[in-house]
């Protein structure tokens, strides 16, 4: 009834793969970016803005980055926190060497060069396969973390060896540093996750996202059909970690504000590969719906007890919480192997063919 | 399984008691949080601290029903030492406490420039970093009674018998942590080796090697080092002691900061550790008045959450736990004498950790003189630089090894001033507090 | 010129100046080799009969060892606590073969490698509730494992050897060796191993994939109880040891996947040479701490040449 399709009559191939092809699909959208643009600003407070609205969608970002990687490409990688790692450290020099620079347009800059590192420790996937090129990424996320320990050039020979995020205006407005206001950072992460996500979309849908797919399917067979392999995977490497190097400036400059080396050691990987395997590998939107499920809960299930008047010790809370993530990534491993996106689109049909079914 | 139990009869026990207490809610109370880590690969050193914390504070309700007749309501937070938990239990206690006590170098550097806009104080006892002693540039972060430059020079002073020139082509290994913490008193370090003419070396333990240090005591047994200085923390200290005994390094000349002398640790090579010292600016005296309080009020009453079958209550740490409280609420008690109210707000507070008068006759007050050295702040100093003592292990417990000994002042102030202006000038626009004349 | 000699002559020279300490870094190297190679046999083995990169192993180590320590803690003797540990372990081999592995058989690789991080979190969130995250001390003593240490003299310097690293090493060699009879002289162990050459053929035979999974899975118990036991008397016992499951994956890499003689040369080869390496370059040229990833760029390297590790079987692939 609500998303009735009769009606809605496609008559050439073109409009068949338009990017909403169901009307009730951009409306859907429509309302999610209203409640982004809109509603959520008007109602959050402080501590939603900067313990889940930014935060989530930052990590959407990064898990998005990785997707394309593992989801589309098929080439699984564990070294995600290395290469935010090598986005933020760049966004850190272009804005300490050139205080001048446009924070937006350093962001930019600085994907670049995760990129040109992602591609570097992507070379061996041209040879190596499954988990141990997984294995093999984790050699880049040792020897980088590593690398921002020891290079002291890198965080401006600080004593402790952290980088801090100084106070950067654009237009008159403070968007990052101490003084920025959570509701500034937050559109600005908005904005730009908005910008990449629409891309990663359009990229993904397109011929390069129909090579990925091949790819990920049967390599041999895609080079049969005449794709070069090599160019194929190293783009992917390239755009995926360009998007993550993206989401890990993002992550340093317009949430945590300040960060060491060991912010983007192992742990950060796994939780975004989390995001993305819990939200669906293949799909834009399961990075949502994952980041959504792996960084919100925690920080909502924190709060349960206080609800309810308990008061139990916080390291109890701590370590009954490690459990329920735990079990929950298996539950939904059993229950949907192919993430939150699946559910989601399972749901979507029922609605179509709501309330008849067959 | 029974500490399960503890916990569930504890809480429950304590929800109990919420209910029968939401009657009174109108009652004066001040929320004073804490970022405890009681999980993660650090929760071995954390633990005692946090509980020493915490019973004080339950022993204050209870014997004087909190200060000044205002109940003091101890809340933690828990991060498992990591920063990305530090900074979202800052936003979410920040609302309703008058503090914040981060816990670690890590979570200090992330809240430090926020504690600007948010106006709310940041309590580090001996620890955080050492400029944060120049109040004027960091207005609202405290570190008594010592920072970590104050603990390098004092052991220092301490192995040369006060004359830094006898280290005079001597030469010591920095066994670190490879972290902001560990990093933290290599500048004092490297300027002491230029000044007085000692070998520095620096020895990184990273965080996965932390259990496995045979690589960086081969390197202390290649390069012979005079003396082996600590900087660690978790299970790093208990590693780097068990290679210390296994490769016949002489105890004597390992030396730890305050944060290396969790009797736990030392616990485990017993009396193959003897010998072994740390600086310390607390001392445990489980006979100290203030001990016999916590002992009777909340030990025995059996709401502490002390692990009494490892003898934790007479471990330094627990008693240390107890001095950093003991900072605390003095400084409540300061600025609700200082503003004449019940009832204090992170500002007032700000003002009374920043005129901590910790003298002998207060000490003596409160139960503990000779637990912790006398020290004041003020609006230029926010660390009050009390000085410290050696501790040495004798076996089975720590004992004090040294009279009360005082850094290179210096040498750390104007090492301090030049990092706060480092500070100051990387994150402009910052606010000093021009106010301040001292 | 001066790098050069650095790196290509110092580092020799200071070997054959001090032999006595470069059998010192050997032997230390021989013994965290072991135990690296001890934690790879875990792995390879479930990989070997399930095709799951059971990332679980590391955690699994640490929750055997907390057992027995915490059996000890409450008053269970020691000898008696190693067997009550044993049925733990099996109780949890069995508790994942039932909840976990058995509604996802079939489904691909990265999902079940995602469910052993799941266990991952879940026993440490279980572990740390029950233990506390306080460092334990092993209860070395009272296993019987002798505590002292040998010291031999030659070339005049002097090499020292803790009794209970000689106690792991033995213990290590005699599991892997218990270990390879059973897997080829058994039926059990043969039915092990024909799952991993082929599950369908081995079904169809009359093998019974839960049988054998939880078996398997319980192995690993053992074999993680006899690592937690030889690395906690070391540094004690506590949550931190953990991360020794990433020691044993560029092992995994090196040695190949599936070959249990892979995972103990790789193993061996890999503790010392990142010793090797860390002591007479990373300290001296590149400020220490190598050994987080050298294992890691050693093995990335030999994966260049042999994709599929030293010993890995090689992957033929249809169209």
């Amino acid at each position: 009834m609500f998303y009735r399709t009769a009606g809605q009559f496609k008559t050439d191939y073109q409009s068949d793969f338009a990017l909403f092809p169901v009307r009730q699909d951009a409306w859907l959208l429509a309302f999610i970016l209203l409640l982004a643009f809109v509603v959520f600003p008007m109602t959050a407070d402080e501590f939603t803005f900067r313990a889940l609205l930014i935060p989530v969608l930052i990590y959407s970002l990064a898990a998005l980055g990785l997707n394309i990687l593992t989801g589309f490409a098929g080439q699984l990688s564990l070294g995600t926190g290395a290469f935010m790692g090598v986005g933020a450290y760049a966004c850190y020099k272009l804005v300490t060497i050139f205080p001048e620079i446009n924070l937006i347009v350093a962001i930019a800059l600085s994907g670049f060069f995760s990129a040109t590192v992602g591609m570097a420790f992507g070379l061996p996937s041209l040879r190596i396969k499954g988990f141990y090129l997984a294995i093999a990424t984790l050699a880049a996320q040792f020897f980088l973390v590593w690398l921002f320990q020891k290079w002291a050039w890198l965080y401006n020979y600080s004593t402790s060896g952290a980088i801090q995020v100084p106070n950067i205006d654009m237009f008159g407005i403070t968007i990052a540093g101490p003084n920025a206001k959570a509701i500034t950072q937050y559109y600005v992460v908005l904005c730009v996750v908005a910008v990449v996500t629409y891309l990663a979309i359009n990229i993904t849908r397109g011929r390069i996202g129909r090579i990925w797919k091949s790819i990920r399917d049967m390599d041999i067979a895609a080079e049969l059909v005449g794709i070069n392999l090599m160019k194929a995977k190293l783009l992917a490497f390239f755009v995926s970690s360009y998007i993550v190097g993206v989401a890990g400036a993002l992550f340093v400059f317009l949430w945590r504000g300040a960060a060491e080396a060991n912010l983007f050691d192992i742990p950060l990987s796994f939780r975004v590969l989390f995001i993305a395997i819990i939200g669906g590998l293949g799909s834009i939107m399961g990075n949502f719906l994952g980041a959504i499920l792996i960084v919100a809960l925690p920080v909502l299930l924190n709060t349960v007890p206080h609800l309810f008047g308990l008061s139990i010790s916080s390291s109890a809370v701590e370590h009954l919480n490690v459990m329920i993530i735990g079990a929950l990534i298996i539950t939904f491993l059993i229950l949907e192997p192919h993430g939150l996106a699946r559910y989601w689109q399972v749901i979507r049909e029922k609605l179509i063919i709501w309330p008849f079914p067959h | 399984m029974r500490k399960l139990i503890r916990a569930a009869i504890l809480s429950s026990a304590v929800a109990v008691a919420g209910i029968a207490s939401s009657a009174a809610l109108a009652e004066d109370s001040i929320t004073l949080s804490n970022l405890s880590y009681r999980t993660g690969p650090f929760a071995a050193t954390g633990i005692p601290l946090m509980n020493g914390q915490r019973d004080y504070i339950m022993m204050l309700n209870d014997r004087d029903g909190g200060v000044n007749g205002v109940k003091l309501n101890y809340e933690e937070c828990e991060t498992g030492y990591s920063t990305e938990k530090g900074v979202e239990c800052y936003e979410a206690t920040k609302g309703e406490s008058i503090v914040t006590q981060p816990w670690s170098t890590g979570i200090t550097l992330q809240v430090l420039p926020k504690s600007n806009v948010d106006k709310i104080p940041i309590l580090a006892p001996g620890y955080g970093f050492s400029a944060m002693q120049d109040g004027k540039t960091f207005q609202w972060a405290f570190n008594p009674p010592a920072s970590y430059w104050d603990g390098a020079s004092m052991i220092l002073s301490n192995i040369s018998d006060g004359n830094l020139d006898g280290l005079k082509g001597k030469k010591i290994a920095f066994l670190h942590l490879d972290h902001p913490y560990g990093k933290e008193p290599i500048p004092l370090f490297e300027q002491m080796a230029a000044k007085h003419g000692f070998t520095f070396l620096p020895i990184p333990v990273g965080l996965t090697e932390m259990q496995n240090q045979s690589a960086q005591w081969l390197q202390i047994r290649r390069e012979r080092p005079d003396y082996v200085i600590m900087w660690g923390w978790g299970a790093m200290n208990a590693g780097a002691i068990t290679e210390a005994v296994k490769t016949n390094y002489p105890m004597d000349q390992f030396i730890g900061i305050w944060w290396s002398s969790l009797d736990g640790d030392l616990k485990l090579v017993g009396d193959k550790g003897k010998g072994y010292r740390a600086i310390s600016w607390s001392l445990p005296n489980s006979e100290a008045p203030v001990m016999q309080d916590i002992k009777k009020h909340v030990v025995d009453a059996g709401k502490s959450l002390i692990n009494q079958g490892e003898g934790e209550f007479d471990w330094v740490f627990y008693q240390r736990g107890v001095m950093i409280s003991m900072m605390l609420v003095e400084g409540v008690k300061a600025a609700q004498e200082h503003f004449d109210a019940k009832v204090i707000n992170a500002e007032q507070l700000r003002w009374g950790l920043e005129n901590l008068n910790i003298d002998e006759a207060k000490l003596e007050a409160l139960g503990m003189s000779g637990m912790i050295p006398p020290f004041s702040t003020s609006c230029s100093d926010h660390t009050g630089h009390s000085g410290a003592w050696m501790l040495q292990w004798n076996g089975s417990k720590f004992e004090q090894a040294s009279d009360l000994l005082t850094a290179d002042r210096e040498a750390i102030d104007a090492l301090a001033k030049d990092g706060a202006a480092k500070y100051a000038e990387a994150n402009a626009p910052w606010p000093v507090n021009e106010e301040c004349k001292m | 010129m001066e790098l050069l000699n650095s790196i290509l002559v110092k580092p020799f020279a200071d070997m054959i100046a001090a032999p006595d300490f470069l059998l010192q870094v050997l032997w230390e190297g021989t013994v965290s080799g072991v135990l690296y190679a001890l934690i790879a046999l875990g792995f390879v083995l479930i990989f070997k009969s399930s095709r799951i990169f059971n990332f679980a192993q590391g955690i699994m180590v640490v929750f055997a060892a907390l057992t027995l320590v915490g059996l000890h803690q409450n008053g269970v003797p020691a000898l008696l606590a190693v067997p009550l540990t044993l049925v733990v372990m099996y109780v949890l081999a069995y508790g994942i073969e039932r909840v976990v592995l058995r509604p996802l058989v079939n489904q691909p690789d990265i999902i079940l490698f995602m469910a052993t991080i799941g266990i991952t979190l879940f026993l440490i969130g279980f572990g740390e509730l029950i233990f506390g995250g306080e460092n334990k001390r092993m209860i070395t003593e009272e296993l019987m494992i002798p505590t002292g240490s040998f010291e031999f003299e030659p070339f005049g310097g002097f090499v020292l050897m803790e009794q209970k690293d000689i106690v792991a090493v033995g213990g290590a060699i005699l599991l892997v060796v218990a270990l390879l009879i059973f897997l080829n002289k058994s039926k059990m162990g043969r039915a092990i191993r024909a799952l991993g050459d082929d599950h369908q053929a081995a079904l169809s035979v009359g093998i019974s994939l839960s049988t054998i999974w939880v078996l398997v899975w319980f192995i690993a118990g053992v074999i993680a109880l006899v690592t937690g036991i030889a690395w906690g008397a070391r540094a004690g016992v506590s949550f931190a040891l953990e991360v020794i499951a990433y020691k044993a994956l560029p092992v995994l890499m090196l040695g190949g996947l599936e070959s249990v003689s892979g995972a103990i040369i790789g193993g061996l080869a890999i503790g010392i040479l990142e010793k090797l390496f860390e002591i007479y370059w990373g300290q001296p040229l590149l400020g220490g701490n190598t050994e987080t990833w050298f294992a890691y760029v050693l093995a990335l390297t030999v994966l260049l040449f042999r994709p599929q590790g030293l010993f890995g079987e090689k992957i033929i692939e249809r169209v």
